[in-house]
């Protein structure tokens, strides 16, 4: 399979982000009452450790669900592999790699804790190796568990799924929601802030901050200074965000990953397809893009069933190389959900 | 600050290659080409070149007045109207190369939906056309080295190219570094093979092209033409005449190439590139012209869907391999429950099928069932 998928390579811009710490907004903790006060850390029963996850409120930044949920879920069998996801392959996003790096002690308590409640084979914690354009060492340790260098091109997050066991209940958790775990642990802390990232080439200081969940996109840009008016403002990640236009009104939430803006949008480029395939190389899952593209204009729904656009996981690999600057990825996400809709309808 | 912002898609951060890159990268490769052609024939090369790529520009704005379309700014048209007279002797007349561009145009590109929807290389229609109306005017060389009238009937001296004796068996006059330099007489750009091999490695390393297409290509005709030699003298001379006669190094770099009429994927590109080495092959050896590059070209672009369709089939199957490798071991259980059944139903007829094996199928589906939904339970992770 591997000699068909390729992916792409990215410039991925985390340098200033990473070497420097995290930058908290003030907030007031909010505090949770638990039965177990006075147990230790150490002493927490698995049944404990889930409730504790519960009581604090924590959501999984990676998928957005809950983390006593997940970590039930995972504890009703037998379980195989705890992967704790600190991959950051879109560009300028950072936030649980600096986790990693600048936290890693409280990062560590947080997969013991997480390892305690579900007793997996094996926990490690996977990171992307190719930042390709700074010299930054990631390390082969946090605490006692091993990194799992995940390599290759974006997207590097699917991969991940590969080196899963199968049949086993597998969890993977987020490395932000892990902090949380053993802040909740440690000071009976609610989860109230959420980690981002601000950064684009308007930003005059880009760092990773911690702030309250709630906080408006403008705020948070007011916090790191712009040096001129941005033309694009980014919710999310720079590859799978969207861009907003009512930065005073727009929240960050747990799963938000970073807030970014950009001088120039990279503005309407209307030229036809040229057929060059180069976003059929590009997809991670194999699909046939330049085909797919034609038929979603065309609205052949069947035809685009028949190629698997519900295989496609937006990652926009294919807009990103397409040299006609098309939206291909928009339009096949769009397909995609036409397609659930006249299933749902029973018309296709 | 709300002023300002813009809507747009995600992602937010595009390559900085585009198109019209890519299209610049390939008219700088044509540059020295001309530049070789003005050396050898004189400024009539340039102003053949000049003319094909005004007309060819010129043709589309029309069209594009009679859709009632906005003219949009492309580069396609200049690189087709500069090909065109690259395939041509130095002393064709004008009107041959403005109704080659005016085919081109009107015939492959407009008809078909414009830039990015014909299904045959414009170029090689063009000149295919024009060939088959003037086959005395087309393929009648003048020797190098000799400037040619800008305007009005030449007076050109007319040398035998290489290629012309190649089809009826004869060794060609030249040696193989006259061929190398392009001081042996042919199409006006495709004879300086050093140059046009340089201008399209540029283009490779430039990502303009693929280098699948052309290597693909030109290996597999050379071994056919060592297989198969039309000429008696050594095999290294004879493969030498054959890739450096005619329009074969060109056309690999730079007619093959075209993305629009060529497959997607490096796999369709590789069996495109092999098929179509077979059938240059096949034209140059039993063809009537000497030049068969243009007319296999349009056979092959014919071809190019049913690639991308082979390569979509191998990738389709990649992707429910669990679910065939599933539903081919269910077949092989109901295979062999059908054939107890069979057996059962000679020995005793009334009795069903047994629990065991009922439970066996069932088994069966449940784990077809199982890896559809890890599937889909994936994806909604990711």
């Amino acid at each position: 399979m591997s000699f068909f998928v390729k992916g792409i390579f990215l410039e991925q811009k985390k340098e200033p982000m990473l070497t420097r710490s995290t930058l908290v907004m003030r907030q007031e903790f909010e505090y949770f009452d638990c039965d177990f006060p006075d147990t230790p850390v150490e002493e927490l029963s698995a049944k404990q450790i889930i409730e504790l996850a519960r009581l604090a409120g924590i959501v999984d930044e990676s998928d957005g669900k809950m983390l006593w949920e997940k970590l039930e879920k995972a504890n009703s069998g037998e379980c195989g592999t705890l992967i704790v996801d600190a991959i950051d392959d879109e560009p300028y996003i950072s936030s649980q790699m600096s986790i990693c790096i600048h936290q890693p002690e409280k990062l560590a308590l947080g997969i013991e804790l997480c390892e305690k409640a579900l007793s997996p084979e094996k926990a490690y914690i996977a990171m992307y190796r190719h930042i390709l354009d700074s010299n930054f060492g990631i390390p082969s340790k946090i605490g006692k568990y091993r990194v799992k260098k995940i390599g290759g091109r974006y997207p590097a997050e699917s991969r991940v799924y590969r080196h899963i066991p199968k049949g086993k209940n597998s969890v993977i958790v987020g490395a932000c929601a892990m902090l949380h775990l053993a802040r909740a642990a440690e000071e009976s802390r609610k989860m109230t802030s959420c980690f981002i990232t601000v950064a684009g080439d308007v930003v005059k200081n880009p760092r990773n901050v911690e702030v309250p969940i709630g906080t408006t996109a403008e705020k948070i840009l007011e916090l790191c200074g712009l040096t001129e008016e941005p033309e694009a403002i980014i919710l999310g990640g720079s590859m799978t965000g969207r861009a907003i236009f009512e930065p005073e009104n727009e929240t960050v939430g747990p799963t938000t990953r970073g807030v970014i803006a950009l001088a120039r949008s990279y503005g309407t480029y209307s030229y036809t397809c040229i057929g060059c395939g180069r976003c059929d190389h590009a997809c991670p899952k194999a699909l046939s893009v330049c085909a797919m593209r034609k038929f979603a204009e065309a609205g052949k729904l069947d035809m685009l069933q028949q190629y698997d656009v519900s295989m496609c996981i937006g990652c926009g690999a294919c807009s990103y190389v397409c040299p006609s600057r098309i939206d291909v990825s928009a339009t096949l996400l769009k397909a995609k959900k036409q397609i659930e809709i006249a299933k749902k309808e029973g018309t296709l | 600050m709300k002023d300002r912002l813009m809507f747009q898609n995600a992602p937010h951060v595009r390559q900085s290659e585009s198109v019209v890159t890519i299209m610049s990268g390939v008219l700088f490769a044509l540059l020295p080409i001309y530049l070789m052609s003005l050396f050898y024939y004189g400024a009539r090369s340039l102003v053949l070149g000049i003319c094909g790529a005004f007309f060819c520009c010129a043709f589309s704005a029309i069209g594009s007045l009679l859709l009632h379309e906005k003219p949009v700014p492309d580069l396609t048209p200049i690189i087709t109207g500069l090909i065109i007279p690259l395939l041509m002797p130095a002393d064709i007349p004008y009107y041959v190369v403005i109704s080659a561009c005016a085919v081109a145009i009107f015939v492959v590109k407009l008809p078909f939906g414009g830039t990015g929807s014909n299904l045959f290389n414009p170029a090689a229609v063009g000149f295919a056309s024009v060939a088959i109306c003037w086959p005395e005017l087309v393929f009648r060389y003048p020797a190098t080295m000799q400037a040619i009238e800008i305007f009005g009937e030449s007076t050109a001296k007319i040398a035998q190219s290489p290629a012309y004796s190649l089809s009826f068996g004869a060794v060609p006059d030249y040696n193989v570094l006259d061929m190398l330099l392009g001081s042996a007489p042919g199409p006006m750009g495709a004879t300086n093979i050093l140059v046009v091999a340089a201008c399209g490695i540029f283009l490779i390393v430039k990502k303009a092209v693929n280098w699948i297409t052309p290597v693909s290509f030109l290996v597999p005709y050379a071994l056919l033409c060592l297989a198969f030699p039309r000429i008696s003298c050594s095999s290294f001379d004879a493969l030498c005449f054959e890739l450096f006669s005619g329009t074969i190094i060109f056309g690999a770099f730079f007619m093959l190439t075209e993305p629009v009429t060529s497959p997607k994927r490096d796999f369709g590109k590789l069996l495109a590139g092999i098929s179509s080495a077979i059938v240059v092959f096949l034209f140059r050896y039993f063809g009537e012209f000497e030049i068969g590059f243009a007319s296999a070209l349009i056979v092959m672009n014919v071809f190019s869907p049913v690639f991308d369709a082979v390569c979509e089939n191998i990738l389709h199957a990649f992707r429910h391999k669990d679910s065939i490798i599933a539903t081919f071991k269910s077949d092989k259980v109901r295979k062999k429950l059908s054939d107890n059944q069979d057996i059962k139903a000679e020995e005793i007829k009334e009795e069903p099928v047994s629990e065991d094996e009922q439970e066996k199928n069932a088994e069966v589906i449940e784990e077809i069932d199982l890896s559809e939904k890890e599937e889909s339970g994936e994806e909604a992770v990711q």
